[in-house]
């Protein structure tokens, strides 16, 4: 049975103790709803495809720190490129999870993918130069021991989650809501308030 | 030999030379025909300047991002098709995030007849379009097209750097291997 991103998000959640944390879509929505607000997250939207170059940037930014990327299949292959981007530098402390869902507007209104759910996607980081590729899908490889451990290997790493996608809320009797201006001003204060958090001047 | 075009080159070391003072430490780029001086001179072990080459430059602008989220500043290497291939990345880091973005865009494929003209009227799209594109978005942009233009590259930073956003120096001509 498939892993959840409710399951995945809680353990990393317990697991990351003072880690940067960059985020997108659903992996965003489930740590919003969890409540787990920090200054160290920073939520690339509306940016799809834009988390792992922010989680490079800030890796490289802050060598000391271990920074978690929690992307999207949808959000990954729109920016593939960014898998080679962290091959050429390296970063040590760089650990990429991809929710594969296989799915795009995954608990809004499912629809396929691209790559007709076909990607291994963990494959691809192997091949592009990761330091390690896993995939994982059972509960006890996401145990949030089992992830702090993982955080204290040197990366960059990459974990494919072979994730169940959300049931679908939006369709003819739910239709979509407006989008919020919040949407727009979320990551740029989070930005700030992560630049405030590291004590970042220049 | 010598070449009337080199009067609308500008050297890659006073440009290294105006970043370094502008605190700027990192170069991310999806490299560009018009720098190759400037990236040879990045080259060096004593630039100064750290590079990080990108994939495509939605990467290049989000990766500048993540290194000012992180408190380090950062130049953004270009070209003018590049500019056109990152507008949503600007839209959304530069322009509503309101991040600091410092971009050196090359005018590659001018026509050499151009030169010493408005580039606005180049007979390229891709060159007479830069700045029309930029001034849709709200972009502030600084030509470099001599010698003379030098300090633009101050300025340039300068509008990025104070106004929390987006600015360009946008370089007319292939950058001189001085």
């Amino acid at each position: 049975m498939a892993l959840t991103h409710l399951q995945v998000c809680q353990a990393i959640t317990a697991a990351r103790g003072d880690a940067i944390v960059v985020c997108t879509m659903t992996a965003m929505n489930v740590l919003d709803g969890l409540g787990a607000a920090s200054p160290l997250t920073l939520s690339s939207v509306p940016l799809m495809g834009g988390a792992l170059s922010l989680g490079l940037g800030l890796a490289l930014a802050r060598p000391e720190r271990t920074v978690i990327v929690l992307d999207g299949d949808s959000s990954l292959l729109m920016e593939l490129g960014g898998l080679a981007n962290v091959a050429g530098q390296q970063p040590r402390g760089l650990h990429h999870f991809v929710f594969a869902n296989r799915v795009q507007f995954n608990g809004n209104h499912a629809l396929p993918l691209a790559d007709g759910g076909r990607t291994d996607f963990a494959g691809l980081a192997r091949a592009a130069g990761y330091a390690s590729a896993q995939t994982w899908s059972r509960a006890d490889e996401v145990a949030p021991e089992r992830i702090a451990e993982h955080l204290r290997r040197p990366g960059p790493s990459f974990v494919q989650l072979d994730v169940e996608p959300s049931p679908s809320r939006i369709g003819p009797t739910q239709p979509a809501p407006e989008t919020t201006d919040a949407r727009f001003s979320r990551m740029g204060d989070e930005i700030r308030a992560m630049r405030r958090a590291l004590g970042a001047s220049a | 030999m010598d070449r009337p075009d080199r009067a609308y080159s500008v050297g890659a070391t006073p440009i290294l030379q105006a970043w370094r003072a502008a605190g700027i430490r990192w170069v991310v780029t999806v490299p560009d025909f018009v720098q190759l001086s400037l990236h040879a001179a990045l080259a060096r072990p004593d630039s100064g300047l750290r590079t990080i080459t990108t994939a495509n430059e939605n990467q290049a602008i989000e990766t500048a991002a993540g290194l000012h989220a992180g408190g380090e500043r950062a130049v953004v290497m270009m070209q003018n098709q590049g500019l056109y291939n990152c507008l949503n990345a600007i839209r959304a880091l530069g322009l509503d995030a309101q991040v600091p973005l410092y971009l050196s865009i090359g005018q590659f494929g001018r026509e050499f007849a151009n030169l010493g003209d408005d580039p606005r009227r180049s007979r390229r799209r891709m060159v007479s379009l830069l700045e029309p594109v930029m001034d849709a978005i709200g972009m502030p942009y600084f030509r470099i097209e001599s010698s003379a233009d030098l300090p633009n590259v101050a300025r340039a930073a300068d509008a990025a750097f104070s106004r929390n956003g987006p600015s360009a120096m946008l370089i007319g001509h292939y950058t001189a291997w001085e």
